[in-house]
């Protein structure tokens, strides 16, 4: 057996098809290792958006559903409606997320639907060429944003901060980062299991990196990462008490 | 002259789009008449990227062709892509030092080899073959030396950090000017991705890389505490180096596992009753 890869990776999909040194495949992997641990690649179903993130769509040996942009929370809540015995997860990307998805995505915290959200922060529209996103940090400097993002269009959307704010009691609410996977790994794992055991909503922004469109090498992508870090603060937001 | 109708092929990263920018901008500098059309997928890396240039001294009235003049591929998996702009008069230039010749199809009559990325590597830079088909191409097209290395200069600005690069660069395109193309006896294809497994066997550990995933990230290298990784010789699926491994410093810490996207390594530990059998 392949000891390199995830047993629930697809391998005939595989060199896959993110950029070098991409963040969602770094995630994915994680994500990977979960579903093995689980062993809940038959009962999953894998939602993904428009963006980066549909990249994804033959990623895992599991179900995979493509939506429309920032479509991807209400169909996941859709499928888990219709099957309880699924565990869905929704892959998705800042803009999908944050941009045209937002409503979605709060009344499904709102209404504590009992999905995964995993939304990947990279600070930009990656795969149209790193236009700037709601993510985006106040004068950095994208293809849209040549002189730096300027004060008029607001500051870094910090996403998890504002669904903990709308989310039930039992959400699970948190932010993870690439450059520590073991945390990443563990706060997905707490994600999936709030859905699976507590059938609660649970929200995860992980920050990611972007080397193509930062035009980073891979040290810088960290150093710039490490910035993200400082703006976005990491750790479990909201938890449900346990009595 | 009449019109020539060029079609550039290869991958994402490759730097087709650049060649025809550098190429369009410098045949209108010089008074032609030139059309630009860019064709790639959603991915911004390692798949087909294609673009259409046109130039003439006449009016262009519709920038698409049915068939090429000249088609230049330098990638295999851009082939099944651009087959049908090949008529039997078109010239194909390809890169035989990662492809083969038979990897073609019998499409065309005339068929010319350009090693491009052997001589990258072995007298410039690695990532400086595409300015060799530029050079090549500027000389086919008769655009003048220096208008076309003024047009490099002002796209590569931002790459030219220091002036090695730039110099390498130049090289490299001057070199291309003048390079010759191999016609029925091609180069070897020996640098082409590599298929094959590394494993490197040590006292009680065991790495394995595998080339046909790493796209040569570097996140290995640059995660390793102990610096036992290193960009090496062989080439990975998008022709970019893949590490190489010593595991005398190798401390089994896991983290390039952990850190590749790609999951294209992997260390482990051999316990003593595994090596005793």
């Amino acid at each position: 057996m392949d000891k390199l890869i995830p047993e629930s990776w697809n391998i005939a999909s595989k060199p896959h098809l993110f950029c070098p040194g991409c963040g969602h495949a770094i995630t994915l992997k994680h994500l990977g290792y979960l579903i093995d641990y689980l062993k809940i690649d038959k009962k999953l179903v894998f939602g993904i958006d428009i963006g980066c993130s549909l990249l994804a769509w033959n990623f895992f040996n599991s179900d995979t559903i493509q939506t429309h942009h920032g479509r991807t929370t209400p169909v996941m809540v859709g499928l888990k409606m219709a099957d309880k015995s699924r565990i869905a997860i929704a892959y998705m990307g800042d803009g999908g997320a944050y941009a045209i998805g937002l409503q979605s995505l709060l009344h499904a915290a709102f209404r504590n639907d009992p999905i995964t959200v995993i939304v990947i922060n990279n600070e930009n529209y990656a795969m149209t060429g790193g236009q700037m996103s709601p993510t985006t940090p106040d004068g950095e400097i994208t293809t849209t944003s040549p002189k730096g993002k300027e004060g008029k269009f607001g500051p870094a959307f910090h996403g998890p901060e504002l669904v903990a704010q709308v989310a039930n009691e039992k959400a699970y609410v948190a932010r993870a980062t690439v450059s520590k996977p073991v945390e990443l790994q563990r706060i997905l794992l707490e994600a999936i299991r709030n859905q699976t055991e507590k059938n609660s909503f649970a929200f995860v922004e992980v920050l990611s990196i972007c080397p193509t469109n930062w035009k980073t090498n891979a040290k810088s992508s960290f150093d710039h990462l490490k910035m993200m870090e400082a703006e976005f603060p990491r750790g479990v937001i909201k938890k449900a008490e346990v009595r | 002259m009449t019109s020539i109708k060029i079609l550039l092929s290869g991958e994402g990263g490759q730097g087709i789009q650049t060649i025809a920018k550098i190429l369009s901008n410098a045949a209108y500098d010089d008074g032609y008449q030139v059309s630009y059309i860019p064709s790639f997928g959603v991915e911004q890396r390692g798949t087909p990227s294609v673009a259409f240039l046109t130039i003439t001294r006449d009016r262009i009235y519709y920038p698409r062709f049915e068939t090429a003049d000249y088609v230049i591929i330098l990638q295999k998996r851009a082939i099944a892509k651009i087959k049908q702009y090949i008529g039997s008069n078109t010239k194909i230039i390809f890169d035989s030092s990662t492809m083969k010749s038979s990897d073609l199809g019998n499409h065309s009559r005339f068929v010319y080899g350009m090693p491009a990325t052997k001589y990258a590597i072995q007298n410039f830079n690695p990532k400086s073959f595409n300015l060799i088909i530029t050079g090549k191409l500027s000389h086919i097209l008769g655009l003048s030396e220096t208008s076309v290395w003024h047009e490099i200069e002002k796209v590569l600005k931002s790459k030219f950090k220091d002036d090695k690069i730039r110099k390498s660069c130049e090289g490299a395109y001057l070199f291309g000017r003048k390079a010759i193309f191999e016609t029925r006896t091609f180069s070897k294809p020996d640098y082409g991705p590599s298929r094959h497994k590394i494993a490197v066997r040590g006292f009680d550990k065991r790495a394995i890389i595998l080339p046909e995933r790493c796209k040569g990230c570097g996140i290995c290298i640059e995660k390793c505490p102990v610096k036992a990784l290193a960009f090496g010789e062989t080439l990975g699926v998008y022709a970019t180096p893949v590490p190489d491994i010593d595991l005398e410093k190798c401390i089994n810490c896991g983290l390039c596992k952990q850190f590749c996207p790609d999951a294209a390594i992997y260390v482990e530990k051999e316990s003593k009753a595994e090596n005793r059998k």
